[in-house]
């Protein structure tokens, strides 16, 4: 009953009203973000991070409105899916499958509605089972020691490129690169490593450059080359008629769907993209002949949502609790939680448990938010479809050199920036993944801090860093991380590309 | 085709070996050398990044193909726009280098030209207001100092 007394002082903080209205902004600016096209939630929570910073908003205001921003794009990234049969980001990709084709059907309303209220259902029960699972995770936690750690660190990138992924190899060549840019600059023993003698870079490389040039920048130079400046034809939606008997219907596999995106969510190397997959397989077996999967059952859509939905929420609890998180998405917001001079990991539920709990109050209120915003306000965000790329990204492109000058007022920032964006577009050229080098930047210095420290308590004996139980599970299940892509990816693969043609470059 | 994996390999070798060899120039820390010093974890690193590097040689992806000629053009004119935009902005101010920059980004990815540099000059205004005045931000005025007010 701990926890319900945390969860209480946690919607104190949430409920002031200032916090209230940042959270209300989050939830529209992440609709609008994981609507826009070319602009997916990765993409939008970093490039708000240093304008979250320039507000000089409190710590725990700046995690909510952030988190709600990361709740508000899993909503919008269904708003294509189903009216262009485009997912917005990966993780929407079977929504498609019966959201579009109830959009042909005259039912696109319908279909958003039913998402709308899938994704609350998905979110609500993923939150739920954070609040149950992430303190005894935390408590759990709190018995690794820095070998222990190591280990997970390795878990987290060995992880990291799921077990849909392509080459795991590549994800390996990420991590290194992203981990070498973070021993730049002034070791903890004082030492100067890699500066070059350039005064920029004592202080090492800003995480938040480096992504923003990552995503942000390489994304505009990928629309230019697509020649994807010219937009969508503008879409009409009909006039909603949702009855009660509708949203019933889909409760059972909003339910099922939630708890199995959770699942996926919680667990390293499943993710968002698995956990819808998974949902939609489900009910399509569950329901059997009694639907009509593919050609427009509402379950169809609920399922994957309430799956998608679950497991971005779900994906927290290792940011939370490990200070390790799965995706890019949670790696952004660990950027943020760094940035605040909060070290994320079993600690922060003591030593800041006010935010913390704060974030997850914010979090179930964000999810009512965003259910009261995207039933009504829909039109408004389908009518944003529209916005043609051309006037877009470059706008886009302009918030975020403000955001980054307005961090340090300096221009060597942003020539770092544009370097890092071109190099992004090499790499996704090379379809190297950029996550694992973002992961890297953020982990390198706790990785190398949990080596060092492992060392001392061994005299300079590496075999401590297998020397107890958990940290040889974690070795092993880091080796399967990277071995079982090649075994069982192209199986899974091609069964999520049997219906859906194409993801699209950026993961969740 | 299979060059694009092998030459990024190549090149990412050649970063580990010239990374490996610079975490031996590092000086001895203060207080003599310990268990894991400096050069420990950067070493891990280089070995790391040649071995993974060695295998996209070993067993390359299929290329996408680069985008040559026209195309490959317009991504060096968006990327030159863009320092650019860094280079001129304070000198220039925010707003006359915005509605450069936006504009002609906005113009070479097919917006009509007059058009695209309206929306460069109105998006610039508008976040220049909004800086200054909603978030109590300054940037730069640079030629346009004259309007400052107060």
């Amino acid at each position: 009953m701990e926890t319900l007394g945390y969860l209480m002082d946690g919607f104190g903080v949430a409920l002031q009203p200032h916090n209230l209205m940042f959270a209300l902004i989050g939830a529209f600016l992440g609709t609008l973000i994981g609507a826009l096209p070319g602009l997916g939630p990765a993409n939008g929570v970093a490039i708000l991070i240093p304008l979250a910073f320039t507000l000089g908003l409190a710590p725990e205001t700046a995690l909510i409105m952030l988190t709600s921003v990361y709740a508000g794009a899993m909503y919008g990234g269904r708003i294509s899916s189903i009216l262009l049969n485009i997912p917005g980001d990966e993780p929407a990709m079977m929504t498609c499958l019966d959201g579009y084709p109830m959009a042909q059907q005259g039912k696109a309303s319908e279909a958003l509605a039913i998402s709308a209220v899938a994704s609350f259902m998905g979110s609500l029960i993923a939150t739920i089972g954070l609040i149950l699972l992430a303190p005894l995770l935390a408590d759990f936690a709190l018995t690794f020691g820095p070998a222990e750690y190591f280990a997970l660190f390795l878990l987290a990138f060995a992880t990291l490129g799921g077990i849909t992924g392509k080459n795991p190899m590549k994800t390996v060549v990420a991590a290194a690169i992203g981990l070498m840019i973070a021993t730049v600059g002034i070791d903890s023993t004082g030492v100067q490593r890699f500066t070059f003698g350039t005064l920029e870079l004592y202080e090492g490389v800003d995480f938040i450059i480096a992504i923003v040039g990552l995503f942000a920048i390489s994304e505009l130079l990928f629309f230019i080359e697509e020649k994807a400046g010219g937009g969508k034809e503008k879409m009409v939606v009909n006039k909603l008629s949702l009855k009660w008997k509708d949203i019933r219907e889909i409760l059972p596999t909003s339910f099922r769907g939630g708890v199995l995106g959770f699942v996926a969510g919680v667990l390293p190397g499943a993710g968002a993209s698995l956990g819808s997959f998974i949902s939609y397989t489900l009910e399509k077996r569950v329901l059997g002949k009694k639907g009509y999967f593919g050609k427009g059952d509402p379950r169809g859509v609920a399922a994957p949502e309430a799956g998608n939905n679950g497991a971005s929420s779900g994906a927290l609890v290792p940011m939370l609790t490990l200070g390790v998180p799965g995706s890019g998405t949670t790696a952004v917001l660990l950027a943020l939680l760094i940035s605040l001079n909060i070290t994320p990991g079993p600690l922060m539920f003591t030593q800041n448990a006010d935010i913390v709990w704060g974030v997850i109050a914010a979090l179930l209120i964000g999810n009512f938010l965003l259910l009261i915003l995207n039933i009504p306000l829909v039109g408004i965000f389908v009518k944003l479809l529209s916005v043609p790329p051309m006037y877009l990204l470059p706008i886009v492109t302009m918030i975020a050199f403000v955001g980054i000058y307005s961090i340090s007022n300096t221009i060597f920032d942003l020539y770092f920036m544009v370097a890092f964006g071109v190099g992004g577009y090499f790499l996704r050229k090379l379809e190297i993944p950029l996550v694992p080098i973002i992961l890297g930047l953020l982990l390198g210095p706790e990785m190398e801090k949990n080596l060092r420290h492992a060392m001392d308590i061994s005299d300079g004996d590496w075999t401590i860093l297998w020397n107890s139980g958990l940290a040889i599970g974690l070795w092993v299940f880091a080796g399967l991380g990277l071995i079982l892509p090649y075994i069982v990816g192209p199986i899974l693969r091609r069964r999520m590309r049997a219906t859906p043609d194409s993801g699209s470059p950026e993961s969740d | 085709m299979t060059y694009n994996d092998r030459i990024f390999g190549i090149l990412m070798i050649v970063l580990a070996v010239a990374y490996g060899w610079g975490t031996t120039q590092f000086p001895e820390p203060f207080g003599g050398s310990e268990a894991v010093g400096p050069d420990t974890f950067p070493r891990l690193l280089a070995i790391v990044l040649g071995l993974s590097s060695l295998y996209m040689v070993v067993r390359p992806d299929p290329d996408n193909a680069w985008p040559w000629s026209r195309t490959g053009i317009e991504l060096i004119i968006a990327v030159v726009v863009l320092v650019l935009y860094a280079m001129f902005l304070q000198p220039l101010g925010f707003i006359i280098s915005t509605t450069l920059a936006v504009g002609t980004l906005c113009w070479r990815m097919g917006s009509r030209p007059v058009k695209a540099y309206i929306i460069g000059a109105i998006s610039g205004v508008v976040v220049y207001l909004v800086f200054n005045f909603a978030l109590d931000l300054a940037l730069p005025l640079g030629v346009l100092s004259f309007l400052e007010v107060g």
